[in-house]
């Protein structure tokens, strides 16, 4: 332990030599760890979103009630009442059709525009009602049925299928995290193997005078830390470049988005993708140098 | 020190290297092994660092056994070691100084103390203005210093020394046996191997093990 401490220097500068010694390929196996690590990425990112988006529509556990054509404009508040007044839902407020009208002029944002081709406002008015998640169905079953309300819009399918795609970007998050797995162990011992014949002779030599094979293999272990952590430092800024331009040109066309506040995002993936890839650097160089069988 | 039983060793190939192997090396002594070409001297050096296994019989270097000790048990062996061999197997792309410090680094000396050592080693071997070049371009002579120098720095309890005569004029190689004779001490045992038994006909307070065939003849004196 004491000889690993006072080499600290001896140990860098051995992996420089062993990096420069490869120069070409060790910078493709950079490259293409970074590369994988960056898909890796993109994988978590769209997760953390989808994730966010459910978490969020629970929380809105909230539909629509559209009035039926004949129903009185003057009679539609005594319904929104008689709606509060029922299990499971937590309130109720008229959305009028003025109010429709202006929320999707904020959706629209610059393509409000086209709304000022109709003459007369397009939009209906309805009964905004807040529910609680776990009544959704028997509320809407409810709403239905009651006098006055022409038909129920729920999020309940969007919700649905924002759960899939989160659910699938989970998954396909799993195969990323193996396939990087694998693909790293496989370039890190490929490397370290590369390594230790090209320095056949020394690490005889080392063996002659005694040397542990924890003091041979060390450089090696760095090595593949010091390459993997480069590659995960690449996919980490280039994963925030990625969200800063996304969240630029998205950000505005579709406000109604519940995205993750951005530097949040980022600051997640700058942190991760390194931490994986210090993990992946660490236990791939062990598993590289292990799969050298040990000799006198 | 060194105890041997009835050693032999057979290479694979089915050469006998070595038969009946006995001896009994002490602390402080100071060994030649001598012995034509090709007679097994080498194969004995091999031996005791644990390069080969007895085929037959029990070694032990140290108190330790050699016979098929773990890997991690025969590095220990070695790190009280100090080898010159034949050949030197100096590590290329490295400076004189980097060399003998390479045969430290493992055995827990701090860097300051490690390097001072070091140095002492290459002023012992008189090559301290060459303690800066790369290896590869120093000449055999040098070369044999450096490796000697890498020996002696560890402090080994054991210096192995394996035809370091062998390249040498008379007064070259009569230096060469002085400087390492010079590192024997009540602690430190010396093992020259060397063809050239005129070089120390006149030897006293020695052991002299004469290798022929793979048998071996000890004689002390
Ligand atoms: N690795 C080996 N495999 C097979 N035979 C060997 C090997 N090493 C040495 N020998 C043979 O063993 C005998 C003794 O060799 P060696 O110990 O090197 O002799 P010396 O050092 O006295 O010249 C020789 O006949 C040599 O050819
Ligand atoms: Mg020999």
């Amino acid at each position: 332990m004491r000889s690993f401490l006072f080499n600290i220097g001896y140990f860098i500068k051995e992996s420089g030599r062993i990096i420069r010694l490869n120069l070409l390929s060790n910078i493709f196996s950079v490259i293409g760890t970074g590369l994988i690590l960056f898909l890796l990425g993109v994988v978590i990112t769209g997760t953390d979103i989808g994730n966010r988006l459910v978490v969020m529509l629970n929380e809105e556990a909230e539909v629509n009630g559209y009035f039926s054509l004949e129903l009185a404009s003057e009679k539609r508040d005594a319904l929104a009442v008689k709606i509060s007044n029922m299990d499971g839902v937590r309130s109720t407020r008229i959305v009028d059709e003025d109010e429709a009208k202006t929320r999707m002029e904020n959706i629209l944002g610059e393509e409000a525009k086209i709304l000022e081709l109709f003459d007369d406002n397009p939009f209906e008015a309805f009964v905004e009602i807040r529910i609680n998640v776990n009544a959704m169905d028997s509320v809407i079953d409810n709403v239905k049925n009651t006098a006055g309300i022409e038909y129920v819009r729920d999020n309940r399918e969007v919700l649905e299928k924002i759960q899939d795609i989160t659910y699938a970007l989970k998954i396909l998050g799993y195969l990323m995290i193996a396939a990087v797995g694998i693909t790293t162990l496989i370039i890190l011992s490929h490397m370290i193997r590369q390594g230790i014949y090209n320095n056949k002779d020394q690490i005889n030599t080392l063996k002659l005078l005694g040397s542990p094979g924890a003091f041979i293999g060390f450089p090696y272990v760095l090595t593949g830390i010091l390459l993997t952590l480069l590659g995960g430092i690449i996919a980490a800024l280039s994963i925030a470049l990625l969200i800063n331009g996304a969240y630029d040109s998205i950000g505005g066309t579709i406000p109604f988005l519940p995205l993750p506040v951005r530097e949040e995002l980022i600051d997640k993936m700058t942190l991760w993708l390194p931490a994986i890839s210090l993990a992946l650097g660490f236990f791939g160089s062990l598993f590289g140098l292990s799969s050298i069988r040990e000799r006198r | 020190m060194i105890i041997s039983n009835d050693v032999s060793l057979i290479y694979p190939d089915k050469t006998q290297a070595l038969i009946d192997i006995n001896i009994d090396i002490r602390p402080g002594e100071l060994v030649y092994i001598t012995g034509p070409s090709g007679s097994g001297k080498t194969s004995l050096l091999k031996l005791i660092m644990g390069m080969e296994y007895p085929t037959t019989g029990s070694l032990s270097v140290f108190g330790k056994s050699i016979n098929n000790s773990r890997s991690g048990n025969i590095r220990k062996i070695r790190r009280s070691i100090g080898p010159v061999f034949q050949e030197f197997k100096l590590i290329e792309g490295r400076t004189s100084l980097e060399n003998v410090m390479m045969g430290m680094r493992f055995l827990g000396a701090m860097p300051k103390q490690m390097k001072t050592s070091a140095n002492e080693a290459l002023e012992k071997v008189g090559l301290s203005h060459k303690k800066l070049s790369r290896v590869e371009n120093l000449s055999w002579g040098e070369s044999q210093r450096v490796a000697i120098a890498r020996a002696v720095a560890r402090k080994p309890s054991l210096i192995l020394a394996d035809e370091p005569t062998g390249n040498l004029d008379y007064d070259n190689a009569i230096n060469i046996l002085g400087l390492l004779k010079s590192f024997m001490n009540e602690n430190t045992t010396v093992i020259i191997t060397t063809h050239a038994t005129h070089l120390i006909k006149d030897e006293q307070n020695a052991t002299f093990i004469s290798v022929d065939k793979g048998r071996i003849e000890i004689e002390r004196r």
